[in-house]
């Protein structure tokens, strides 16, 4: 089974601070690391290659720092990553990254199961999958929990808000895990010495994918970020109890609470 | 300009032939989703500005009976496909059919309801016809010139939100997470036009093998009238416990925010936020929530908003209506212990 997974470097944003004068992100300093929900994916196509053989290449579009992230899933036992890195493709919204994307796997042909994350931490629209399979024309679903291979058949279950359902989809086809749904195996030092030793991490840039510079990045991009205004906070009553003594502090807050009508006794 | 004509498999765009707004009606299961139906609130609005028609589109099967439902919530047309063929759901086979109709009326907007369902399947409509599209937008407007429509959605971390359009291509599609918008009031004598259409359906290449409803015990967080919500400052899972003993007590539910949620404390059902749920809660006290706008936007609708948090300079202090500088470990103990001495009282 030849399983392409897709992986997208993003800021940690999970140690991301707002900076309580102004408001804003602090930025300076944080770390970019592999898209967690995307280890669920790496972990499902290791699961898979496990089972039914085969291999596990990898796929990003990213800067060049991205290297580190690749290492980090070669060093869990994926054989292969490219990094598809090129200034002409930055300013890509989902659609052109999609695009992208899409030429890049087509060159990695021929392939069984396209396995990608549900969503990102730092932007969280969930296109990618979806867009990669309308451009590579191939079967998708989502929100996939657990993953069989019969017969050339992959069986998948997945989860809805009120149901359980399970598909049969043929190869090849394109799989959105769920959300935190396999559990990413911890690195393991010899595999990620591979990256010392061997060639796994290959570089692309638009020479190798021949990609018209219109299609591309931010020219490739249907939508436009034009501006970027304040939020217009609710009016709140902001009243604060800032003392030491905490009993009293709740004795403040359950008469503030009763005095607007909640039903506290 | 981005080379729609240059681009291979971009279908030129003449924009002065897209007319209308849509909203997506998503119905399964005998019912209209309600989420769809909300969307007819900003659909109205810009529909207005431009000019245009209204128009809910539904595709399923066994839907006729549903058909009048986005005209007693304010649209002028319904479009629908009833067809066995479309019995069960697969995201290509409904995209594809909500693609057809697309080619045929060609309407310049699309919104649709940020379901499980939408977000798995109008991304692959909006890049099958190459246009552009948003997620988990809070707020729309129109450009009455150029008829663009302004997606609004706030970047992650950030206080201000992006406006974002997409001024070469048609449709423009975005998607809206369910509650975002309050539902149109409803009036059922309001009368609209009906069309069915019939599209050639794609022969599905996925099968549905078994679909199996599950049970939700918990009060799902939208609905809840009282909201003990955590965050980061909570430190572990185990703050958690102490926050479901206060919910407890006031009858109400747990919820948390993104960092809760990305740390595994809480599943993502019960994200409050942009990219989770908004809420509607009577009483929304948020424990150890640092107050990131995206967590702000989730509870504008809620009533009443408790703060508590050891940072005295925490933006949540700004965006409530009491708040408590203290040790949450102290705090939801101590104010455990106060509720019941009052109700024993």
């Amino acid at each position: 089974m030849k399983i392409i997974v897709s992986v997208k470097w993003v800021p940690n944003t999970q140690i991301v601070n707002i900076d309580p004068r102004t408001g804003t992100l602090i930025r300076e300093g944080i770390p970019s690391i592999i898209n967690p929900h995307d280890l669920n994916a790496v972990e499902l196509a290791l699961q898979l290659k496990e089972k039914y053989g085969g291999t596990v290449t990898a796929v990003s579009m990213a800067p060049m720092s991205a290297k580190a992230g690749l290492e980090f899933i070669i060093g869990m036992g994926v054989d292969k990553a490219i990094l598809i890195s090129d200034r002409v493709f930055a300013g890509a919204d989902t659609l052109a990254t999609s695009y992208t994307l899409s030429r890049a796997i087509e060159r990695l042909k021929p392939y069984d199961v396209l396995i990608f994350g549900q969503e990102t931490i730092d932007s969280s629209t969930a296109h990618i999958g979806a867009q990669t399979a309308s451009w590579l024309k191939i079967p998708y679903i989502y929100y996939v929990t657990d993953v069989e291979y019969v017969d050339g058949v992959v069986r998948v279950t997945r989860r809805l808000e009120k149901r359980i359902e399970v598909y049969e989809l043929p190869i090849p086809c394109l799989l959105v895990v769920a959300m935190k749904s396999y559990e990413p195996r911890p690195v393991k030092l010899s595999y990620k010495l591979r990256t010392k030793m061997e060639n796994c991490i290959e570089i692309w840039t638009n020479n190798e994918l021949g990609l018209i510079r219109e299609c591309i990045g931010l020219k490739g991009s249907p939508t436009r970020v034009e501006k970027s205004i304040a939020t217009p906070s609710v009016p709140r009553k902001k009243q604060k109890f800032d003392g030491q003594d905490v009993n009293t502090a709740v004795k403040w807050l359950v008469d503030k609470l009763i005095e607007e009508g909640v039903k506290i006794a | 300009m981005s080379g729609s004509s240059i681009c291979p498999d971009w279908e030129p765009i003449n924009k002065d032939e897209w007319r209308g707004v849509w909203i997506f009606i998503e119905a399964f299961d005998g019912e209209v989703n309600e989420a769809s139906l909300q969307l007819l609130n900003p659909g109205r609005i810009i529909a207005d500005k431009i000019k245009t028609d209204l128009v809910g589109v539904i595709v399923g099967h066994n839907i006729k009976h549903l058909v009048n439902e986005p005209i007693y919530y304010g649209a002028e047309k319904v479009i629908y496909v009833d067809d066995p063929r479309l019995s069960i759901y697969t995201p290509e086979v409904y995209a594809e059919s909500l693609i057809t109709l697309i080619r045929k009326y060609k309407p310049e907007i699309l919104l649709a309801a940020g379901t499980l369902r939408g977000r798995e399947m109008i991304p692959y409509v909006a890049n099958t016809l190459r246009a552009g599209i948003t997620a988990d937008c809070t707020d729309f407007d129109v450009d009455v010139n150029t008829r663009d429509l302004i997606m609004i959605r706030p970047p992650f971390g950030a206080t201000l939100l992006a406006h974002i359009r997409a001024p070469e291509r048609r449709p423009q599609l975005s998607t809206v997470r369910p509650n975002v918008f309050k539902l149109p009031k409803k009036d059922t004598s309001r009368k609209g036009e009906i069309i069915e259409e019939k599209v050639i359906i794609p022969e599905p290449r996925i099968k549905l093998v078994s679909s199996e409803e599950v049970k939700i015990e918990e009060v799902p967080i939208e609905k809840a009238e009282i909201i003990v919500s955590g965050g980061r400052g909570l430190g572990s899972a185990d703050g958690f416990k102490l926050l479901e003993k206060l919910a407890e007590l006031l009858g109400g539910v747990v919820a948390g925010s993104r960092k809760a949620v990305d740390a595994g404390w809480i599943p993502h059902e019960r994200q409050v936020g942009q990219t989770g749920k908004s809420v509607k809660a009577s009483l929304y006290i948020a424990v150890g929530i640092s107050g990131a706008a995206q967590h702000l936007f989730g509870i504008r609708e809620a009533e009443l908003v408790v703060a508590i948090n050891n940072d005295a300079q925490a933006p949540i202090f700004e965006n409530a209506d009491y708040g408590i500088v203290a040790d949450y470990r102290e705090a939801i103990p101590a104010l455990i212990e106060e509720i019941m001495r009052r109700r024993n009282k």
